[in-house]
């Protein structure tokens, strides 16, 4: 594929992540933090958002899946994912964070359970769809093109 | 001077969050902004990090929720302790919540996601600080010499660009609390050649005199005027006095708050353990205290002042009242200096913390004298010396194991909470369980250790390196996740038992007086406190075993002493 195509497809897929409210406007702020000095800084951060979230995801599945459900470590969990994904930009994520917040308050077990495949969907989306736009991004470099700067 | 152009730039920052992710992002932020950072994952070893390295960091970013502590309990330590400023940051952005942290004493307070035009600013605080501070200063000191050398700052100058008049203050304040060479260790003035008067740290001793001070003239009449007068400590100013005497009254404050919260005694001590409501359904701890469960800011000044009484004095006795009681928001008040060259020491502070946390030990880091909150028998001068705790130790030895894991604990980060609950036992519970010198510790307490055994040993030999050389230690300038990396074994058996920094003569006698300390902790949030202390006196050389303990009444249920 050559770089144009390349670039045509990273552009069509930044738009949708951004139009479909996948990523916010913090995503463009850590893309705009990347420099000559750490020019895989998205990359790198993308990967910690990546590890930190499955563990968070583990954690909630575990905590929900309790006799006795704790609420109050499972809201701490979904604070904590809510924290990370709103750092990065993954909105979408962050929002059902947030309603899983409020069901944790309430102790509202299906509630909770219902977020927790929300938020599971969610994330699979935005990973997905970061993986591929990162992706994307390396091919276009290593084929000699240079990604589009942020606005 | 030189660099007082470029001011903030190489303005030294301490980030404290557990998120990874967040902590990545605020890095990369703040080198943007052309700050010196530095990152931390746990509270402990930033509060450790911060002990080891007074002087190095101008700035705190803490994050509000963290496993191993409270970012509030953060925010207070290093305010009473290092006095720098502090930023919360949380992705909890409820008014409420900003509220707390803002009355707790924050500087600022930032929702997540932070942006860098945030960060830019954050300068702002510490210049706000210092001005501050000097101005205190220039009405009570009177202005020697306002040309002070700079010491141990490189890229302070830029304390002069801001504030010509008070050079000489600023820099005084900004000068690196030095060998504390003095021999009583109480005040910091140092040589009498430089003229600015040093930043005053409150010693043990200074702070016991304080407090009976206070004690005399009655905490509601106890004026710093008066206080001043009462202590007769030359070159004390009624500045000083009045400052630590407000935080002296915000801490008692606390302890009454928190008393009547039925949490209970876990709560004062082991001020990370928010998780204790597990605690509290033990039924093991509710606190004893009197009518509403408010413990009077009187008593509780007396109580302090025992307290502090005793542990100037004989070891053995003394280290049953030890601030071990003292909540560990009072700790501040004798964790001090951090003496060079001491490197096992720790401040009591750091022991207090934890006390909750059992281990199944193993044999106590022998470093660790460290955890046990000795004060280094060299300059500071305080009572409790090293020398003196072997003494103790002989005694109490048995009773001490799991305190003086905690005193490892306090390096570590808590044990996640859903292992903690039934752990919550005081620890001096454990201890008693194990007479055995090594610590075995499996004994009926129950302590339950995994999940904290792995973070332990990563935790702990960082700390331990850290003790041991007082240097960056895994805390590089850039990352330090070193707390955080997962070992993953989570065996039982303290993997840290193997971590032997060598300093070990001491070492049962810390975790004795540890183990006593805590015990007595837990015991003295009983209004009896006589009663407590002369059971726990006594019949500490016959707690062998766990049964005699449990006449203690710590059978583990039930109710807690009396």
């Amino acid at each position: 594929m050559d770089v144009v195509q390349l670039l045509r497809q990273y552009i069509d897929c930044k738009t949708t992540l951004f139009r479909e409210g996948i990523l916010d406007d913090q995503f463009t702020q850590l893309q705009k933090l990347a420099d000559d000095s750490s020019p895989s800084f998205v990359v790198e951060v993308v990967s910690l958002f990546f590890d930190d979230s499955e563990k968070l995801l583990k954690n909630l599945t575990q905590a929900l899946e309790q006799p006795v459900v704790d609420f109050k470590q499972v809201a701490d969990h979904a604070h904590q994912f809510k924290g990370s994904s709103s750092s990065i930009g993954a909105q979408r994520v962050k929002n059902v964070c947030i309603a899983f917040r409020t069901y944790c308050i309430e102790e509202n077990l299906d509630g909770c359970l219902k977020c927790l495949q929300q938020v599971k969907h969610e994330y699979a989306l935005v990973k997905n769809k970061l993986e591929n736009l990162l992706r994307l991004e390396q091919q276009i470099v290593a084929a000699g093109g240079s990604i589009p700067p942020v606005e | 001077m030189a660099l007082s152009d470029q001011f903030p730039v190489g303005l030294r920052v301490l980030v404290v969050d557990d998120d990874t992710t967040c902590l990545k992002i605020l890095e990369q932020m703040l080198r943007r902004c052309l700050y010196s950072v530095t990152l931390c994952s746990k509270a402990t070893v930033a509060l450790n990090l911060l002990r080891e390295r007074r002087g190095c960091f101008d700035v705190v970013l803490s994050d509000v929720h963290m496993p191993d502590m409270d970012g509030y309990k953060l925010l207070e330590h290093v305010g009473l302790e290092m006095d720098l400023p502090v930023i919360m940051i949380s992705g909890d952005g409820r008014t409420s919540t900003v509220m707390r942290g803002i009355k707790q004493g924050a500087c600022d307070y930032l929702i997540k996601p932070i942006r860098l035009e945030e960060l830019k600013n954050i300068w702002q605080h510490v210049v706000r600080k210092r001005w501050n501070e000097c101005k205190e200063r220039e009405h009570s000191d009177s202005l020697k010499d306002t040309d002070r050398h700079r010491q141990g700052y490189d890229d302070c100058d830029y304390a002069s660009s801001v504030n010509d008049g008070a050079e000489g203050t600023l820099k005084a304040h900004k000068k690196k609390i030095g060998p504390m060479e003095d021999d009583n260790g109480e005040l910091e003035n140092d040589d009498s050649s430089t003229s600015k008067k040093p930043r005053l740290v409150w010693s043990v001793e200074l702070h016991q005199q304080f407090v009976s001070a206070v004690n005399q003239l009655g905490l509601d009449k106890a004026v710093p005027k008066r206080i001043l007068e009462v202590m007769n400590v030359p070159g004390l100013t009624r500045e000083n006095v009045a400052s630590h005497l407000q935080k002296f009254r915000l801490y008692l404050k606390r302890l009454s708050c928190v008393a009547q919260q039925q949490v209970g005694v876990p709560h004062l001590f082991c001020g990370p353990l928010e998780q204790n409501m597990k605690f509290a359904s033990l039924g093991t701890f509710d606190v004893q205290s009197p009518t509403s469960g408010q413990i009077p800011s009187q008593a509780l000044a007396a109580l302090h002042a025992e307290l502090f009484k005793q542990s100037t004095g004989n070891l053995s006795s003394s280290l049953m009242d030890q601030p071990a009681l003292v909540p560990s928001s009072l700790q501040r008040f004798t964790c001090f200096p951090i003496e060079q060259g001491a490197p096992f020491v720790e401040p009591l502070v750091k022991c207090q913390f934890y006390t909750s946390k059992p281990f199944s030990q193993s044999s106590m880091y022998s470093g660790d004298a460290l955890s046990f909150g000795v004060w280094p028998t060299n300059s500071l001068g305080t009572a409790v010396s090293s020398g003196s705790l072997e003494g103790v130790g002989t005694q109490n030895t048995d009773l001490f194991v799991d305190v003086s894991r905690q005193q490892q604990l306090q390096q570590q980060p808590l044990l996640p909470e859903t292992s903690q609950s039934s752990i919550v036992q005081p620890s001096c519970l454990l201890a008693c369980s194990q007479p055995s010198r090594n610590f075995q510790g499996d004994g009926g307490v129950g302590f339950v250790n995994h999940d904290s055994s792995f973070s332990q040993s990563s935790f702990i030999d960082y700390s331990m390196a850290a003790r041991s050389n007082n240097s960056s230690v895994a805390v590089r300038q850039n990352y330090d996740l070193s707390a955080c990396s997962p070992h993953g074994s989570a065996s039982q058996s303290m993997s840290p038992c193997s971590i032997n920094t060598g300093g070990g003569t001491s070492q049962q006698d810390q975790s004795t007086t540890m183990a006593s300390a805590a015990t007595t902790q837990l015991l003295r949030l009983a209004p009896d406190v006589s009663n407590v202390l002369s059971s726990c006196t006594t019949k500490s050389s016959q707690l062998l075993d766990h049964g005699s303990l449990a006449n203690i009444g710590f059978a583990g249920k039930g109710s807690f002493f009396p």
